[in-house]
Parts: C-alpha cells; sequence; structure tokens
C-alpha cells in the first residue's frame, strides 16, 4: 500500500496485472459481453489510477467505480442486453460459463434497489467483507447484514416466482 | 421448479472468471488517467482557492472575483457558487450520495451539487462532460457574499450520472437587465452564463468574469468550430422575460479563449426588428453558422473564422425564411420559428414554424432545407396538441421538438412523429439538445423537478438524471 501511495509507475503496474483480471471478470458476469467489460474495467482503473496516492484501499475503490459504472451500463442499454441476452441464453460460447444463469440474476438484481444492490454486490460478488462494505457504504455493520438479509430474501423469492 | 435458494446461491459461489486485458491496455489506462488527474487538480485547486477568496476578497467584490458563497449547509446555492462547494463540500457530500459513494469522495471528490437545484439550462461540450446553470438553495440563506443570489452551476463528467459543484458568477436570476439563466462551453475551460447578463470562464467555471455589453442584454449564445457568437440586443423588458421588448439587436463574436468580443461584419451592426417583442435564432454547425433575423431574414456565415456574416442568397435574394422567430420565450429562444442544425448534409437545416399558442394547442409547420436555407421543402406538421419549445436535430437526421407536453420524435424529416418514451415530467420541456446521434439532454419547464432528462437511443426513450 505505501508504494501505492508513491504512485510511481511500478507500482500502478503491479495493481493493474494483479488485479484488472478479476476486476474484468467480474464486470463480464454483470454485463453482457467482453468489450464492455473491458472498457469498465479500464475506466475504473483509469479513475483508479488519477487519485490512488490518496486512497487506502485502492481495490475497494475499483470494485466501487465499478459497480457504478455497470449500474449506469444497465441503465443506458437496457434495452439492447435484453437482446444480447435471448442471443447468449440460446447459444453459450463457453460450456464452463453459464451465461443464461447470470442473465437470469442479472435481471434479477437489477430489479434490487440501490441500497440493497450496492452491498449485495460488494459482499457476495466483489467478495469484500461485511465490514468493509460497511466502511465503503458508510453504513453500520449490522445495517449491512439487515441489507444483505433482505437482498437475499428478494431475490429467492423472485427466483421461486420465476421458476413456478 | 428448483429451488431458487440453489439458483442463487450457485451464482453467488461462482468463481470469477478472470478476463486478462488485451494488449496496450494499461498504456491506454495510464493516459487516460493523467487527463483526468490534470483536470481533478485543476477543480480542486480552484475549490481551494474559492475558500480563500472568501476570506481574502470579500471587501473587494469586483465583476471579476469567484461567486464564493458557500450557501448554508442544506440550502445553499452550493454548487453553482463555487466557492460554496469549497467550503461545504464534505458535509453536502455525505448528506446526500447519489449512488455508491466514492471511496476518495471525502478527500479528494469535486464539490457536492447543490441543494435545491432547479436547472433553467444545460450544455454538453462532449457526451460525457456538461454543465447545468439554474437556482438552487433558499433565497435569504445563499451566499456570501450575498443571501439572495443563489445562481449555481451543476456539473457532470459522467453523461449525467453524477453531478458535483461548480462555480458560478455572482449574480441572480434573471431579471430585467440583470442575472444569467442560460449555459454554454465551448470546452472543459471556456464557457459562458447569459441571459440577459453575459460572464465568461475560461478555467472550467473556477472564476468568472462579467463581459460589458454596454447596456445591451445578451438573448442568445452559441458557440462551435473556432468562434463564440451571440445576440446582443436592446430590451425593455422587465422581471423574467429578459429578451422581451427588444428593439434592435446585432450578433457579436469572439474567440472561445478570449473575452475581446465584437460585432460580427454583416450582422452586427444592429439589423432591424419590425416590432417590439422580435426574437432572434441562432444555429452553428461544424463549419458555419446561421442567424434567423427578427424580420425573417437568414444571415449565414462562418465559425471557423472572424470572416463576415451574409445574407442567405436564394432563388430570390435575399433568401426568406418560412416564418419569422416572433417573441421571445422566457430563456430567450424564439416562439414563432424555431431552427436547429441536422447536418444529414452538410448545410441541413430544420425550421419549425409555430402559431400562435391558443388553448395550449398550436400549429407547428415544419420545414427542412438541405442548402443551408437557399430553399426550404415543407415537411408537414407537428402535433399541435402542445407549444413547442425548442427543436433539435441529429446527424442520424432525427428531430426532436421539445414541447409543454412532452418530446415528440421524427425520424424522416418531419413527415411523421412519435411520442417520446419514459417518465417525462409534467408542464414538458423548455430545452432540447442533441449532444450526438444517440445522446441528447432536455431541461423540464418545471425546474423544480430538480432533474434533466437524457436520452441515449436517439431521442426514442428519456429517463431523468437528477442533479443532487
Amino acid at each position: 500500500m505505501d508504494r501505492l501511495r508513491t504512485g510511481d509507475r511500478a507500482a500502478a503496474e503491479e495493481l493493474f496485472n494483479t488485479c484488472y483480471p478479476r476486476l474484468a471478470g467480474w464486470v463480464r458476469r454483470l454485463v453482457d459481453d467482453d468489450d464492455t467489460a473491458h472498457e469498465i474495467a479500464a475506466e475504473a482503473f483509469a479513475r483508479l489510477l488519477g487519485r490512488w496516492s490518496r486512497l487506502d484501499n485502492p481495490q475497494s475503490y475499483l470494485y466501487m467505480i465499478a459497480t457504478n459504472l455497470v449500474r449506469d451500463h444497465w441503465r443506458k442499454t437496457g434495452r439492447e442486453r435484453k437482446a444480447l441476452q435471448a442471443v447468449h441464453a440460446g447459444a453459450p460460447a463457453d460450456p464452463s460459463y453459464q451465461p443464461a444463469q447470470d442473465v437470469h440474476v442479472r435481471e434479477l438484481l437489477q430489479t434490487l434497489p440501490d441500497r440493497l444492490r450496492s452491498p449485495f454486490l460488494l459482499h457476495y460478488y466483489a467478495g469484500f467483507p461485511v465490514r468493509d462494505v460497511a466502511a465503503l457504504l458508510g453504513r453500520p455493520e449490522g445495517t449491512i447484514k439487515a441489507d444483505l438479509f433482505h437482498a437475499r430474501a428478494r431475490l429467492r423469492a423472485a427466483l421461486g416466482e420465476t421458476d413456478d | 421448479m428448483t429451488d431458487p435458494r440453489d439458483d442463487l446461491d450457485t451464482w453467488m459461489n461462482a468463481q470469477v472468471r478472470p478476463l486478462p486485458p488485451p494488449p496496450g491496455t494499461f498504456e491506454l489506462i495510464r493516459k487516460r488517467a493523467r487527463r483526468r488527474k490534470m483536470t481533478r487538480a485543476a477543480a480542486a485547486a480552484a475549490g481551494a482557492a474559492a475558500v480563500i477568496a472568501v476570506i481574502a476578497t470579500v471587501p473587494r467584490l469586483v465583476i471579476t472575483q469567484l461567486n464564493v458563497s458557500p450557501g448554508p449547509a442544506a440550502s445553499g446555492n452550493a454548487a453553482g457558487n463555487t466557492s460554496s462547494a469549497g467550503r461545504h463540500h464534505h458535509h453536502q457530500a455525505s448528506a446526500a450520495p447519489p449512488a455508491l459513494p466514492s471511496p476518495s469522495a471525502p478527500a479528494t471528490a469535486p464539490p457536492a451539487a447543490p441543494p435545491n437545484f432547479q436547472p433553467s439550462s444545460v450544455t454538453f461540450v462532449n457526451l460525457e462532460t456538461g454543465f447545468a446553470l439554474g437556482q438552487a438553495g433558499t433565497p435569504g440563506q445563499c451566499g456570501p457574499p450575498r443571501k439572495y443570489i443563489c445562481t449555481s452551476i451543476a456539473g457532470t463528467g459522467d453523461h449525467g450520472g453524477t453531478w458535483h459543484g461548480v462555480p458560478a458568477p455572482i449574480t441572480g436570476a434573471p431579471s430585467g437587465p440583470a442575472g444569467v439563466s442560460q449555459v454554454r462551453f465551448y470546452s472543459t475551460s471556456d464557457g459562458w452564463a447569459f441571459g440577459p447578463q453575459l460572464w465568461a470562464t475560461h478555467d472550467g467555471g473556477q472564476s468568472w468574469t462579467r463581459i460589458r455589453t454596454h447596456g445591451l442584454r445578451v438573448t442568445a449564445l452559441e458557440t462551435a468550430g473556432q468562434r463564440v457568437f451571440a445576440v446582443w440586443a436592446q430590451c425593455a423588458a422587465g422581471g423574467a422575460d429578459f429578451a422581451a421588448d427588444c428593439t434592435s439587436s446585432a450578433l457579436y463574436a469572439a474567440s472561445p479563449g478570449s473575452d475581446q468580443w465584437a460585432p460580427v461584419p454583416g450582422a452586427g451592426t444592429g439589423y432591424s426588428l419590425s416590432g417590439a417583442a422580435n426574437s432572434s435564432a441562432l444555429v452553428l454547425t461544424g463549419g458555419r453558422g446561421y442567424l434567423l433575423a427578427p424580420d425573417g431574414t437568414l444571415l449565414s456565415g462562418p465559425v471557423t473564422s472572424a470572416g463576415g456574416w451574409q445574407p442567405v442568397a436564394g432563388t430570390a435574394s435575399p433568401a426568406a425564411a418560412p416564418c419569422a422567430p416572433g417573441a421571445a420565450q422566457a430563456g430567450g429562444q424564439p416562439s414563432g420559428a424555431l431552427l436547429a442544425a441536422t447536418t444529414t448534409s452538410p448545410a441541413g437545416l430544420v425550421l419549425v414554424c409555430a402559431s400562435a399558442a391558443a388553448g395550449g394547442s398550436q400549429a407547428k409547420t415544419v420545414y427542412t432545407s438541405a442548402d443551408g436555407g437557399k430553399t426550404w421543402q415543407n415537411k408537414g406538421s407537428a402535433p399541435a396538441a402542445s407549444t413547442v419549445t425548442s427543436v433539435a436535430g441529429t446527424t442520424a437526421g432525427t428531430i426532436v421538438l421539445a414541447t409543454t407536453a412532452g418530446l415528440e420524435i421524427s425520424t424522416d424529416g418531419g413527415a411523421s412523429w412519435t411520442a417520446a418514451q419514459g417518465s417525462l415530467p409534467s408542464g414538458g420541456f423548455s430545452y432540447v439538445g442533441m449532444t450526438g446521434p444517440q445522446q441528447g439532454v432536455a431541461v423540464p419547464v418545471d425546474a423544480a423537478q430538480h432533474a434533466v432528462w437524457f436520452t441515449f437511443d436517439g431521442g426514442q426513450s428519456w429517463q431523468e438524471s437528477a442533479i443532487s
């Protein structure tokens, strides 16, 4: 972390090499295509590198920014995304990857209010502990736990409805 | 039926499949980051300077100083008054985060957007970066330096995803010859607040300078190419209708980076006004500008140089547009003839001729020109059940009308129209502009919506962007 604060190129490149593939992969599960995932991941890194010397937790910052960018992407490309979803769901390109399932859950995630969706993505998807999510979002840990509970409940209820 | 818990648990526990970066990604990111860092550094420095200015320069308020009003904690003209931003930025940012808060927001993020922001104008310099001007906070609780000056500016760097405070000129809402209501930016550095006064910034809004107009009111301003053009008019109306009761007007221009305004040869000597309440329509494309004078004469000239303008020569010289601008609307734009560039051809124009509104409706005849106004083709009529306020065109040929009922879209040059989709505000829109073929922005008539609306699909659907 100290190296990151110095803002030197080597530290930046190390961070990039370490975090980019996972971040882009994480975004890939939330969006529709590799190009968009790369664009969002690159944009998140660009914002990080522009101010990383003032950050205590660059990785958290990356995922926060990426989450916001994904939210924007969902909002702006709703109709196009639905069309792509239909294509992907019918012909998954990678047997080890299950886009249909992602699409299904992703659609439901978009119905969650921001208050529940943000902690859900950061905890279950980005892998941050509840304590870190609470710090990131500026809410008490108890509130985050409650939000996660309610998010899970809503998603499970929605999944149950759609499976009926 | 499967157990819903299985689906969710499987999804949540699935391993993320890494996605390696394409070659050269890191270098591209570094370049982008450098540009962002410079912009942010400038904004942060200006914010700090604004706070200093409050302490050091309040006693000598001159027109070139920053509007350093910090605004009250919950109701100041925050963003607009730059400084406002500077002082109360942290408090405001923590009070109402628009979405996921940036981890660095408490220390480095730009000032928060002002509370109670009521936009009257919006402008974009590219698809991402734009500015909105309006009144914010609560009169009597704005400032310092003046409690009743609440003019504010909000900026966005992510096409309306989030908004932040930007310093605003220290002047109020339009009232006769005073105040400002509109905003345009040539770049992220050079911008103007106008209507009726004229203020300029050359540092992205961090400081504003009042431009002397010798008692004339700036009723229209646009910038393109390498110039900024404005209509300076002699008007008598008081109150918010600053562009009403004008008796003469002229076209002035300047280089975006300077404050040296001069009359445009051929259009800057005070073209005639046939009545006491006529306005002008000013439209700029990448290479050419058009001014629909109060008497219906269309003038044109270059926007890439300081060359003169002249009446467009048609079959009958000079060419007469199918209608004249008529009286000005509240924002200064004409009510009888609304002009926009379509750029489906290098000299493509669209002109909407509107009759006097009666009972909330008016006839709207749509004309297009492919030769810069030399000849016009009647394309048909737009829906009558509303009053048109603004028109915009895109390079894809789409025409968007802002009306008191909403937004109307035509993709066939004005022959047929469909209502835009989305959750639109009651009262409709006072302005619409297309930033690109797919992206556009509209300002609601009801400023108390505290928002502007965006389209990202060429005008077909619109979504609210709250300025908070």
